[in-house]
């Protein structure tokens, strides 16, 4: 029996038309329900549960806080993962033995292959995008006050390409029952390096993927000034550039298309390496600057201008202006300098104002280390500015721990300003320390010791407490003036200073002329 | 395979003193043929290369802090995730149909590098400083390499590696969190006994899970 005889066939019902999607989108249609993603998606939740919305629901609603936790918790447990389930992709056509077979078919491997990464890039951008959504969406609606920072969220978003470029290029260029486990190893010992790398304070560790702000404390950014966006941009010029290498470099064996599109493809990684290149140049330029980072080549200037907000002032003596993300922490403020400011309101020199600012300097320090000042006098009439960054956050702490730390901290900080002492940088462990005091200055050490003992701001008084002198601790003489003058009632040592607060400034008063 | 040995004569069946040497000689070869066919060789490779890689790491990291237990704990993930990988069958199937020792060769191929890889590691930390010590070396080695196996049993041999790796995600953020939960046996004390229960339990259910059952390819 032939063909020929055969009687014929009735013709097909014709399936309902679909849509009709050109070539690329029907491959990428096929790849996205092939994936292993879609299987892995609940191991994904769970870890974006554990390891991103838990600990950032510990924390209060600050978009800062939560957009830092998504950048640096949320890829150090996704970008392995998703470097092995790409390796694991990628070399899916050897581990089915079926590499010659579409070796040979009309379509460019090239391709084939683009397809395969979009596919698995898809999903897990989907999943990370989702997630972040909830975090974010969560965040607006307990009111955190301002706007979401999307600059983490890019950041991630392009590593999330990046770790499954890297991976899915390891797979097909080393296709091995083994390719997926090192690819994810490897990843888990690079973004360790990294860390390590930023820890020994080489400059270009900086563009390390999960550095959000190098050292800042994460509520130090974002709500006075606007998030500086000039790592973000080389970071995502760096992970851009790393997925373009490792996409182009599988278009550039024979087999992977013709000519002209392995020109194309070494065009391709040539950029891309030279855009990874650059970015880790520009890093080594950072440098640290009170609002975050700063890339000279990659600044604006538009970055500089405070956010607009209006400030909620309480009643004291010297008012205390807060910026309305730290509304809940007037009261505690208050109850803390209230005693510091009745003290010093009205004294030629003292501050009309204390306004909250986020940072008022910054120093590097060892080991990716940071010193944050203390409050500063400026501005004519003056005004205190007072950084509460990296202290506590509202909803954050009891009231009686951020009360303690402004008191012993922040007040004889104030007191010493106010006498004359050189405002210097708070050390990282937030004890106070001025040094090179003068030996001229042992009156004004004396009063502000005076002065917190008797307001109570340290249990030991400033002179054995807080502030040091650098060379040795207060002598008898100190002491003993330091004394006197906080045995004094509170009008008599306010009158004393009214009238003794320029020259005692100035240097000219000795411990003997303390009352 | 090639026709080279068609027309010859079968070999004399061997006499009964030799029986004994014979069987043994046969099961040296069949466990030749399951390490190979699970890549054990290669295994092996990249156990050496992580304790390498631990001996390096171990002489700069500092002594301690989060890194002096990072790195090590990122090793021993990666060789539970190679190990986990290994009880991959290229066969499937046929293999379970027609292998009466398969149990006793995956059981021993488990053990044998679960054992290679705690002596790697033991070595690579040779006289140097480990955080944690060698007890806790052996407990996070031990959950991590069972969790690869419950892995294989559950997900497929190919995918083995995932349970090792998304737990190591878990533990590296918690690491300076102070959990007290001993299911999460990396951030407890080397002493730790609820960790090491946890850990020689999760141990004990992967070898006993791919011992019985193997790893079975769900995904391919």
């Amino acid at each position: 029996m032939t063909a020929a005889t055969a009687p014929a066939a009735p013709a097909a019902q014709a399936r309902p038309s679909r849509l009709r999607l050109p070539g690329p989108a029907r491959l990428l249609r096929l790849e996205l329900r092939r994936s292993i993603m879609p299987w892995l998606l609940p191991l994904f939740a769970v870890l974006f549960w554990l390891v991103t919305f838990h600990p950032a629901m510990a924390n209060p609603p600050f978009w800062n806080v939560r957009s830092g936790i998504v950048q640096s918790h949320t890829l150090l447990a996704f970008a392995p993962l998703l470097a092995g389930a790409a390796a694991w992709a990628g070399s899916r056509e050897h581990r089915r033995g079926v590499a010659d077979l579409v070796g040979i078919t009309a379509l460019p491997r090239w391709a084939a292959h683009l397809a395969a990464w979009a596919a698995t890039t898809c999903w897990a951008e989907a999943v990370y995008l989702a997630g972040v959504a909830v975090l974010y969406g969560v965040t607006a609606h307990q009111g955190a006050w301002g706007g979401p920072l999307l600059w983490p969220a890019a950041v991630g978003a392009a590593f999330v390409a990046a770790s499954c470029a890297l991976g899915f290029t390891a797979g097909v260029l080393l296709p091995s029952r083994f390719t997926a486990p090192v690819a994810a190893f490897v990843m888990f010992l690079a973004l360790a390096g990294g860390a390590f790398a930023l820890q020994a304070n080489i400059a270009y560790a900086q563009i390390w993927p999960l550095n959000v702000q190098g050292a800042f404390p994460a509520d130090s950014y974002g709500v006075f000034y606007p998030y500086l966006p000039d790592l973000p941009i080389a970071q995502l010029m760096f992970l851009g550039g790393l997925a373009a290498a490792a996409l182009g470099g599988l278009g550039l064996p024979a087999p992977a298309g013709g000519r002209w599109l392995r020109i194309t493809a070494a065009a391709v990684t040539a950029a891309g390496l030279a855009a990874a290149s650059t970015a880790v140049a520009l890093a080594g330029t950072a440098r640290l600057e009170p609002h975050g980072i700063v890339i000279p080549a990659l600044h604006d200037a538009a970055s500089d201008r405070p956010t607009p907000y209006t400030q909620v002032c309480g009643h004291t003596a010297i008012p205390i202006c807060l910026h309305p993300a730290y509304r809940a922490l007037l009261p505690d403020v208050t109850a803390a300098l209230g005693a510091v400011l009745s003290q010093i309101a009205g004294l030629p020199g003292a501050p009309v104002r204390v306004t909250e600012v986020a940072v008022t300097t910054v120093k590097a320090e060892p080991g990716n280390g940071i010193a944050l000042g203390g409050p500063v006098i400026g501005g004519h009439p003056p005004v205190l500015y007072l950084p509460l960054a990296g202290m506590a956050l509202p909803g954050q702490g009891t009231a009686s721990s951020i009360a303690a730390n402004l008191r012993q901290q922040d007040g004889p900080w104030i007191l010493s300003l106010l006498v004359g002492l050189p405002g210097q940088l708070g050390a990282p462990t937030g004890v106070n320390v001025i040094p090179d005091v003068g030996p001229n200055q042992s009156a004004q050490l004396a009063v502000v010791d005076g002065l917190v003992r008797a307001l109570g701001l340290a249990r030991s008084g400033a002179l054995s407490a807080g502030i040091q002198r650098g060379m040795a601790p207060g002598s008898p003489q100190e002491l003993a003036a330091a004394q006197r003058f906080a045995a004094l009632p509170a009008a008599a040592r306010h009158a004393w200073l009214m009238t003794h607060l320029a020259a005692l400034r100035a240097g000219r008063i000795s411990l003997s002329e303390i009352p | 395979m090639t026709t080279a040995g068609v027309g010859r004569r079968a070999r004399q069946a061997d006499p009964a003193p030799r029986q004994a040497t014979g069987s043994l000689l046969a099961g040296l070869r069949l466990a030749r043929l399951y390490a190979a066919s699970r890549r054990a060789a290669t295994c092996l490779l990249v156990l050496a290369a992580c304790a390498v890689a631990l001996r390096v790491a171990l002489h700069w990291l500092p002594r301690n802090g989060v890194f002096a237990r990072q790195i090590p704990l990122i090793i021993e993930a990666g060789i539970a995730a190679v190990i986990g990988v290994t009880a991959d069958s290229p066969f499937g199937e046929p293999e379970r149909a027609a292998g009466r020792w398969l149990p006793y060769l995956r059981l021993a191929a488990a053990l044998a590098l679960s054992g290679a890889a705690f002596g790697a590691l033991a070595a690579g930390s040779a006289s140097q400083h480990l955080d944690g010590g060698t007890l806790g070396l052996l407990r996070d080695l031990a959950g991590f390499v069972g969790l690869g196996f419950l892995t294989g049993a559950v997900l497929g041999g190919a995918l083995a590696w995932i349970g090792p790796i998304g737990y190591l995600a878990i533990t590296l953020p918690t690491l300076a969190g102070h959990w007290t939960t001993p299911w999460l046996w990396p951030d407890r004390p080397p002493h730790d006994r609820g960790a090491a229960i946890c850990a020689g339990l999760v141990f004990a259910a992967g070898l006993a899970v791919v011992t019985v059952r193997g790893a079975r390819a769900w995904f391919r």
